[in-house]
């Protein structure tokens, strides 16, 4: 006789299940929240977690996509657009039982505006609003800096309680309110050093299904699985595709997909001289052998069905409206097309390595660090790919901190190239990534790309005043990016959670996750 | 010739200094950390308040002036808080919760190291049992930690830092502490090695002629080494206690520490700083008291023997 | 077992580490998913990893990051140790007691954290296990050479050597033959054997906190794997992932460098 692992953790599984209460769920998310002031939020987990406890003035619904509000009765436009007029709803209360008031959607403006608000988010925000009148305790006037074609989706701000600061709109990363915030959301939140709970709050607004949720930071994803499994949590916010199989495997588990658009990419350095000429990065694009890759970091063999990982050639998912069909991925790398051109940009092959200048080419390849758990090697294997074509190379792993602070502000100029994902709501505004530094635009243009024509095209986008326009010019755009290539785009890879079966009504909103928890409901 | 007391005078007065010693000197290598955590929550580029935040958290005038401000807060009490690890929350209480945890743990991990001790000092301990002890130490304390760390996930679930749990932590993790990195095996064949050097000497075999026993002769020469080796082996649990800490995720002093230079958390860094200074300080007396009371002894005069 | 059995076990042990290192690649193979999880039996010596990439090459890589970097932190224990019992010997009050503050202090640092920080200051092309131990070996010297004071202490500190003086011998020779080889070097070989394997067991620590905290590697470059990436393969049996050779493989690579630190204190041990 032999003692059964299985068997012993499901025992303790159905244990664990028995002494569940009802409406109280755990689940592991990738890390723990570095805040829970969204003034302040720096990761996805902020900005899912912010959404249970907080509520944005204007919200898209996840079901039909309209834009709706939860705290505003109604709105309407003054100043031929320039200023929004919103009438709050009744009765809607803090979750320390005060009254949501016109003050306090002011306030949130404030303190935005504020410059002594230390929020790269706040400092974003300044680009849209000019300012917030209080016209009755219920009635905000929020002036904008111009006229915007969809002002509602510019208010998709949480609002901020104005006596938790005291009115002191200089708001400070380090305020108890990151700790413990206070919201008009469906739950109320509390951080903790392991893990951040959250209480059922009743408003008139929100009625929550669920009295209580523990977010647990997830580490080893087998582990997560595992605990899943044994009913030791109910969620995962996201499974990697290479545990998605084990998921799948159990009944009582489902895999929910998690609309995050997002995509990944190579940005190439253009500022290094042998990345300069344009026919370089489009041979480094036919090098890349995006099929092979696939397989080998995310186990996507070739031509199988359903695949969580759908290649693009542009900066855009293909399921978006702004996503250009007519610009053909390359799947497979063409090395002999990828040498003429490389040949023709002026470099010289000797003794298989490729030379600019009679200098041999070695690549410096950095790749945010976190993104090596859902694409395992990706830097690997990118690496690889160039080295058997040529190119000598080296590896870095890139933190977060030196990501946000190096690579985002284009200061990265060490590398030259670096691997990343990018993750989009349902406004994909990409400007930011590809037009030139200056005056404030190109806030996130990682090796500081400048092109006149895509500067233009970015503005068109910018006047756009009709979804036409707009996918006009992101669709002259995608085509352009897949000739200039400041980024070799790779895929779009599938985002899952995992719920256990006895979750129900689970909707999971694109990009903010949490925004329709309240039907949210647990048991049999 | 060095004077019997200098030794423990010196560890006495090094105890007195460490509290402020450790933080400063800590202070100073992490303010030589390339970045900075005002420039990192408002990066400079896309935002224009760095330079406020920076000036609120005493960021903008050098590694004394933030030292000093620091200590001059602490003194009344106020740690500040937190500006990125755990954002917003009090330091102080952190390090309430932190100091026992980290206490009990090397406490726990100390007390099979300290009874191997004993045991090769007295040789109840058997040599043969070395080469156990050498193999029960043979995977490194971070892979004993990772492996309950899984169980315990798995098993408690989200549970994990509910009472029970945080206790099986502590028992797993000290074990892990106490036997992984040939922690026990090392203190054990040491002590082994120095006490058989001892009984070796010759004093020794007079004293056994004489009639007295072997440990009342070697012991008050040997003891101020025992206690110096113990004292390191502390401190090593100590630095080893970071590890099994973080991963185990127990909410101790070498987790906080960890947590808080990874993210340049100054104010958390140095309270935990701190933390362990105050430890340490508190094995320092302890072994400088040890050997004023065997130099105390040794030195005893022996009692006149009547006719 | 006789001191040169034990000797040469260890010159062994330390060879195969530096012969593994040397011959480490810069890259590990290309990925072969068929044989992802081989056993040492479909794919000899050790069996492959989770994408069928031979472990050989994980563990040669690994000895390559350990190797020269455990034995330089070896190397200045072993100096610090024997100073410090030689500044006990020479009976220079002032500077004895003025190493011994120092060493109190810098002994008491916490030093993974130092080690940590030493590591993030690392330009990333610098970065290494090189600066890591020197760093660690520095915050054990004073340990060592508290013990090694201790027992030249015993020895008699400044007598033992006016004596020796008094029977004609050489200051040469009393410190280096009488004091360093004959009565320290039980204890200060073992104190850098001992650094040397606690530098190995550090490096895994280490590796595996920057991987589980999302962080680029603190002690070799990024394409390089250490002997943490096969522990923490082969951890994974217990969750029922087929790993086992990867753990017997790590746990034996790890019990060579113990086997090897206990055979440098048995050869070296007082007669």
């Amino acid at each position: 006789m032999h003692s059964n692992p299985h068997r012993l953790l499901s025992v303790l599984g159905l244990a664990a299940a028995a002494l569940t209460t009802g409406a109280s769920l755990a689940f592991f998310e990738e890390s723990l929240p570095s805040t829970m002031n969204p003034l302040f939020a720096q990761s996805m987990v902020d900005n899912r977690v912010h959404e249970l406890v907080m509520d944005r003035i204007y919200f898209n619904d996840p079901i039909n996509n309209e834009l709706v509000s939860n705290i505003v009765q109604e709105w309407s436009l003054l100043d031929s657009g320039k200023s929004i007029r919103l009438v709050l709803r009744k009765g809607v209360k803090w979750q320390d039982g005060e009254v949501l008031g016109a003050d306090d959607i002011c306030f949130t403006v404030k303190a935005m505006l504020d410059p002594g608000t230390p929020s790269p988010i706040a400092e974003k925000q300044r680009a849209i609003f000019a300012g917030c009148t209080v016209e009755k305790p219920d009635v905000a006037v929020v002036q904008f800096t111009k006229v915007f074609h969809n002002p509602l989706n510019r208010l998709s701000v949480h609002v901020l309680p104005e006596h938790a600061f005291g009115g002191k709109t200089a708001i400070q990363p380090d305020h108890e309110f990151s700790l413990r915030p206070v919201g008009t959301g469906p739950m109320k939140g509390s951080s903790g050093r392991r893990g951040t709970t959250f209480e059922k709050y009743k408003n008139v607004h929100h009625d929550a299904g669920i009295d209580t949720l523990s977010l647990q930071e997830g580490n080893d994803p087998l582990v997560q699985v595992k605990t899943l499994i044994n009913n030791g949590v109910q969620g995962i916010i996201t499974v990697p595709p290479g545990n998605r199989a084990e998921v799948s495997a159990q009944d009582d588990l489902a895999l929910k997909s998690y609309d995050l658009r997002s995509w990944w990419f190579v940005a190439v350095n253009q500022e290094k001289p042998y990345l300069k000429d344009k026919r370089v990065r489009q041979a480094l694009d036919l090098i890349v052998d995006r099929t092979d890759l696939r397989q080998l970091s995310i186990g996507v063999k070739p031509g199988e069905q359903n695949s969580p990982c759908e290649f693009i050639s542009g900066p855009f998912v293909q399921s978006s409206p702004f996503y250009n069909r007519t610009v053909a991925v390359n799947a497979r790398a063409d090395k002999a097309k990828a040498f003429e051109l490389l040949n023709a940009a002026g470099l010289k092959q000797e003794g298989g390595r490729w030379h600019f200048k009679n200098e041999p080419i070695t690549m410096r390849i950095g790749m945010k660090a976190p993104l090596d758990i859902e694409a395992p090697d990706l830097l690997s294997q990118v690496g690889n790919q160039l080295s058997a074509a040529g190119f000598d190379r080296q590896e870095f792993k890139i933190t977060t901190d030196d990501w946000n602070l190096k690579v985002l502000t284009g200061q990265a100029s060490e590398y030259d190239l670096v691997i990343g994902k990018w993750s989009f709501g349902l406004v994909e505004d990409v400007n930011p990534l590809f037009h030139s530094r200056k005056d404030g635009r190109g806030a996130f243009n990682v090796f500081n790309f400048t092109n006149p024509q895509i500067d233009t095209l970015l503005a068109q986008y910018e006047v756009a005043r009709t979804d036409t326009q707009a996918q006009d010019a992101y669709h002259k755009l995608h085509a352009l990016l897949a000739q200039e290539l400041p980024y070799l785009f790779l895929w779009k890879l599938d985002t899952k959670s995992a719920w256990r079966t006895e979750v129900r009504s689970n909707t999971i909103t694109p990009y903010y996750y949490w925004t329709v928890f309240d039907k949210w409901r647990t048991g049999a | 010739m060095q004077r019997w007391y200098v030794r423990p005078l010196v560890r006495l007065i090094a105890a007195l200094l460490l509290p402020a010693a450790v933080p400063a000197v800590i202070t100073a290598l992490i303010w030589a950390l390339p970045g900075d955590p005002a420039a990192i929550i408002c990066p400079p580029e896309v935002c224009s308040g760095t330079e406020e935040l920076a000036k609120r958290w005493n960021l903008n005038d050098g590694p004394v002036h933030f030292f000093t401000k620091w200590t001059g807060d602490a003194l009344s009490g106020d740690f500040g808080r937190s500006w990125r690890l755990q954002q917003g929350a009090p330091v102080a209480p952190m390090l309430i919760e932190s100091i026992p945890n980290t206490a009990l743990l090397v406490l726990f991990s100390f007390v099979p190291i300290l009874l191997g001790v004993i045991g090769a000092a007295t040789r109840v301990l058997p040599r043969a049992a070395d080469g156990l002890l050498r193999v029960l130490g043979l995977p490194p304390s971070v892979i004993f930690a990772l492996a309950a760390s899984a169980v315990i996930t798995i098993k408690y679930g989200s549970a994990a830092f509910g009472d029970e749990a945080e206790r099986v932590k502590l028992v797993l993790g000290a074990l892990a502490l106490g036997l992984a990195d040939a922690a026990m095996a090392g203190a054990v064949s040491g002590v082994r090695g120095l006490m058989e050097s001892e009984r070796k000497q010759r004093y020794v075999r007079f004293g056994i002629l004489r009639g007295e026993g072997v440990l009342q002769n070697t012991l008050p020469n040997a003891l101020p080494a025992i206690i110096g080796q113990l004292r390191a082996r502390v401190l090593h649990l100590l630095s080893g206690a970071v590890i099994v800490e973080v991963v185990l995720q127990i909410n101790g002093l070498g987790d906080l520490l960890w947590g808080g230079t990874l993210y340049q958390d100054f104010g958390v860094v140095i309270a935990a700083a701190f933390g362990f200074a105050v430890i340490s300080a508190a094995l320092l007396i302890t072994q400088a008291l040890v050997e004023i009371g065997v130099a105390l002894h040794v030195r005893r005069a022996p009692k006149a023997v009547a006719s | 077992m006789s001191r040169l059995i034990s000797g040469l076990f260890a010159t062994s042990c330390l060879a195969l580490l530096v012969v593994m290192g040397m011959f480490a690649p810069e890259h590990l193979a290309q990925p072969d998913l068929s044989m992802a999880y081989a056993s040492p039996s479909e794919l000899p010596p050790f069996g492959a990893d989770n994408r069928g990439r031979p472990l050989l090459e994980y563990a040669q890589q690994g000895a390559r990051v350990v190797a020269l970097p455990s034995m330089l932190g070896g190397l200045v224990v072993l100096f610090f140790g024997t100073l410090g019992g030689l500044l006990a010997c020479v009976g220079s009050g002032r500077a004895q007691a003025a190493v011994q503050g120092f060493g109190e202090v810098v002994g008491a640092l916490p030093r993974l954290v130092v080690v940590l920080v030493v590591a993030l200051l690392l330009p990333q092309d610098m970065r290494g296990l090189t600066p890591i131990a020197l760093t660690w070996a520095l915050l054990a010297a004073p340990g060592a050479m508290d013990e090694a004071a201790s027992v030249a202490g015993r020895l008699g500190g400044a007598r033992f050597v006016e004596a020796l003086r008094a029977h004609g011998f050489s200051r040469a020779r009393i410190y280096l033959y009488h004091i360093v080889a004959l009565n320290l070097r039980p204890v200060v070989v073992r104190q850098a054997i001992e650094t040397v394997m606690q530098v190995v067991f550090l490096e895994i620590a280490l590796s595996y906190l920057a991987l589980s905290d999302s962080q680029p590697s603190f002690t070799h470059n990024d394409s390089v794997r250490s002997w943490a990436d096969i522990l923490y393969l082969g951890y994974q049996v217990i969750l029922d992932v087929e790993t086992g050779h990867a753990l017997a493989l790590g746990l034996g690579l790890v019990g060579v460098v113990a086997l090897m630190s206990l055979s440098v204190t048995w050869a070296v041990r007082a007669r």
